[in-house]
């Protein structure tokens, strides 16, 4: 079956445009944005932001829409633009340093791979070190945006992160791929905490049988909050075991994986402020995964494949009637053997890059939530999960 | 910025980004290979194993991609046509299939660029151009040669060390023959080729993607294509955007079936699985990788050719051997102590394939396999 996206690529494109400048606010009547939290607390806890210096008295401008404006002109090469016009040299500085270290990194990654001609021994590290700092320089963009649009008057201070001892997952997931027969698959996860520990098994099911994907992650994490612990930020730090094992009926194989990674959120109220409730998350490490195939009356040798795991997300949290934990977050993701893949161009260059996608996380009450998400690989990705959890933040819960 | 609005400018882009069928326009153009019309005559080439370079009433110009082509020509008119045949076996013969004669050369006896002058009346006439013994089972050798882009400037040394090599029948190529595919550059790819004492069978690679649509299907044929050649299958695939299209997939399960009882080579630009995974200069997508492998080894697939990685590895997917091989000069994978090569395989329709080499231009004695 042919499917053209193209009329539908238009319509997005247009969409975008529209998102975008709708997005800014009307903002000649606002007035420079007051970081002193609304409503004290739920409990105890201690801000780990450092509490930035005011906004200086005599700022470039007190417009967000000319702020907003600069972020984007110059800020798209000189990033935290936006937050020195309306003051906030700090963060501005935050940024723009983090821009660098981008900058250096992805140039460090891409000048070792044309150098090295793609050498084996190098292309790894090369490949993550230029992915890294192509994500963290569009993370310092983002973020520069996003503090200089974003109002919400300090609200945000106020919600407390505490993560779920138990969270699970059901859905339904579309893949558009016009080399595979499936089409729809019933998504299933858990997810158990205990201390540091984590443990997430999940399912995909495909709706006519013909696809199967299990996948079990144990993790530990370093840093950050634990079930019964309530904190400001959701900082953390996790290592995580990954094992996958997923059959193509039809196609004839199967393929069982083992991964390693290590997991990171970094909130970018450490920068100031005005970036509260904005975040960046980092994923690296590596997979090895067995191709067993399945192919009546042959005996047909397995193959071994590893991969580079990488993945980079700048999110934001939720605000209003939207319960703690809801977020929303746009990422790239490197891995190529999951059912987006990675991304084909019409050009020189495919293959070599993941795919992109977001996903939202809204709990419309402390318990339930939903989850939407959606990939662009060399195969469409979407779907909606209904999610239920533990209440967020349990009686007496310590704050750290 | 609210989250919502976030979320939805993301997805937005997600889609306006996507594209699961970046070789499709050019899988289509192949379909019109091998087919022109003029005024006096039409002409079709059959399995579109020929570029049709130029047609009028006088001269018809063709580009070949096998070693043996039928034409059929549908004459409207009496004409004196002048047959140009480019990329040709050096032992090309023109044979009338209705008659059964050979025609004579006009010229180019012992070279790859020959022509015939044809008399011709009105009706369909059906010619085959072809070496003699081609269709008889037999050993052979052919070279492959891929991965030259901007390297052309120095192809000669290559073209010099592949003449040199005794009995080769003809040189088979993984794509990136060029740098951007732009026609200038398509121009002098084949200007270089002149010294080249083999034909050079081709398909296309990402660096031919530079122009759109690419001028390489109007220059050097189909991306996507299969011929035999003294009873051994040569399946061509068109993999220069990491995927291969789903309609190429189709006419690959015909292709697999013809060949499921003889020696099979497949050959495409960037392979399905790279044997360093965490680089992946190869298919965008594991599970259409693994698919593919899967089909080739079901179908008995006896060797995979493949270029893209500027280096040489030998390995082997699902029990099938393969070569990745882009030695042709374009910027070389360091540290692999390769440098510019290009192979050298013996094969057997009853017996398979019987041995490999590379052969090293600048450096070095070559690597038997």
């Amino acid at each position: 079956m042919r499917v053209s996206f193209a009329p539908v690529r238009g319509v997005a494109g247009l969409l975008l445009c529209c998102v975008t400048i709708q997005s800014a606010p009307a903002s000649a009547a606002e007035t420079s944005p007051q970081l002193a939290p609304r409503s004290a607390p739920q409990s105890a806890a201690t801000p780990v932001a450092t509490p930035t210096p005011a906004a200086k008295a005599n700022p470039l401008t007190r417009d967000r829409g000319v702020a907003a404006g600069l972020a984007m002109v110059p800020g798209l090469a000189l990033h935290g633009s936006g937050h020195y016009a309306l003051g906030h040299e700090k963060t501005a500085r935050a940024l723009f340093i983090t821009e660098g270290i981008a900058v250096a990194l992805t140039l460090a990654g891409y000048a070792t791979l044309r150098a090295s001609g793609n050498s084996r021994h190098l292309a790894g590290p090369a490949l993550a070190a230029t992915v890294f700092g192509a994500g963290l320089i569009f993370a310092s963009f983002g973020a520069d945006l996003y503090g200089t649009l974003a109002n919400d008057g300090g609200a945000l201070d106020s919600r407390l992160r505490a993560p779920a001892r138990f969270e699970s997952e059901f859905g339904y997931r579309y893949v558009a791929d016009p080399h595979f027969s499936y089409g729809g698959f019933v998504v299933q996860s858990l997810t158990l905490r205990e201390a540091g520990f984590r443990f997430t098994p999940s399912a995909w099911f495909a709706n006519d049988s013909s696809n199967v994907r299990y996948r079990v992650e144990a993790a530990y994490r370093l840093q950050g909050l634990e079930p019964g612990q309530v904190g400001p930020l959701d900082d953390h730090v996790e290592i995580v075991l990954g094992a996958l094992h997923q059959r193509f009926l039809p196609e004839h194989f199967r393929r069982s994986g083992v991964e390693f990674t290590l997991d990171t959120r970094f909130d970018f109220a450490h920068f100031g402020d005005t970036l509260r409730g904005s975040f960046i998350d980092l994923s690296l490490g590596y997979g090895r995964a067995k191709v067993s195939y399945d192919l009546a009356g042959l005996q047909i040798p397995s193959d071994t494949d590893d991969l580079l795991l990488a993945r980079m997300g700048l999110g934001v949290a939720l605000r209003g009637r939207a319960e703690s934990g809801s977020e929303v977050r746009v990422y790239y993701d490197h891995r190529h053997d999951d059912y987006a893949a990675g991304l084909l161009t019409p050009g020189r260059i495919s293959g070599v890059f993941g795919k992109l996608g977001a996903d939202l996380r809204w709990f419309f009450t402390p318990r339930l939530g939903l989850l939407l998400d959606a990939q662009v690989g060399s195969a469409f990705v979407g779907g909606l999960s209904l999610l239920f959890r533990e209440s967020r933040l349990q009686p007496g819960a310590s704050s750290r | 910025m609210s989250g919502r609005a976030y979320g939805v400018a993301w997805l937005s882009l997600l889609v306006a980004l996507g594209c699961t069928r970046p070789a499709e326009e050019r899988t289509l153009r192949d379909l019109e290979v091998g087919h022109a019309k003029a005024s006096a005559l039409d002409v079709e080439v059959g399995a579109g194993l020929a570029a049709v370079r130029s047609l009028s009433r006088d001269t018809l110009s063709l580009w070949l991609s096998a070693p043996s082509v039928d034409v059929s020509l549908v004459v409207r008119d009496t004409l004196s046509l002048g047959l140009r045949v480019e990329n040709a076996l050096p032992a090309l013969e023109l044979n009338e299939l209705d008659t059964g004669r050979t025609l004579p050369l006009t010229s180019g006896a012992g070279d790859t660029k020959k022509s015939w002058q044809l008399a011709l009346t009105p009706g369909s006439w059906h010619f085959r151009l072809a070496a003699p013994g081609a269709r008889k089972k037999g050993e052979f050798r052919f070279a492959l040669l891929s991965d030259v882009q901007e390297a052309i400037d120095r192809i000669q040394d290559v073209y010099r060390l592949i003449n040199a090599e005794p009995e080769l029948d003809f040189l088979l190529g993984a794509g990136d023959l060029t740098e951007e595919g732009e026609i200038d550059e398509l121009e002098r790819f084949q200007h270089e080729l002149a010294t080249l004492a083999v034909p050079y069978y081709t398909t296309l690679g990402n660096h031919e993607l530079g122009d759109r649509p690419p001028a390489y299907q109007d220059w050097f044929g189909r991306a996507n294509f299969q011929f035999a050649h003294r009873g051994v299958y040569f399946t061509m695939l068109d993999s220069a955007s990491a995927t291969i299209d789903p309609l190429a997939n189709d006419w690959l399960a015909s292709w697999l079936a013809n060949a499921k009882n003889s020696v099979h080579v497949v050959a495409m630009h960037i392979p399905p699985f790279d044997p360093v995974g965490t680089r992946n200069a190869a298919f965008a997508s594991r599970a259409e990788a693994a698919t593919l492998v899967a089909k080739l080894a079901e179908a008995g697939v006896d060797l995979t050719l493949y270029g893209h990685i500027h280096s040489y590895y030998s390995f082997r997917n699902a029990g099938i051997a393969a070569f990745i091989s882009g030695g042709g000069g374009a910027t070389p994978e360091r540290a692999d102590d390769i440098g510019r090569h290009f192979m050298v395989f013996d094969v057997d329709a009853e017996r398979g394939v019987l041995s490999s080499k590379v052969v090293r231009v600048d450096q070095g004695a070559p690597i038997d396999e």
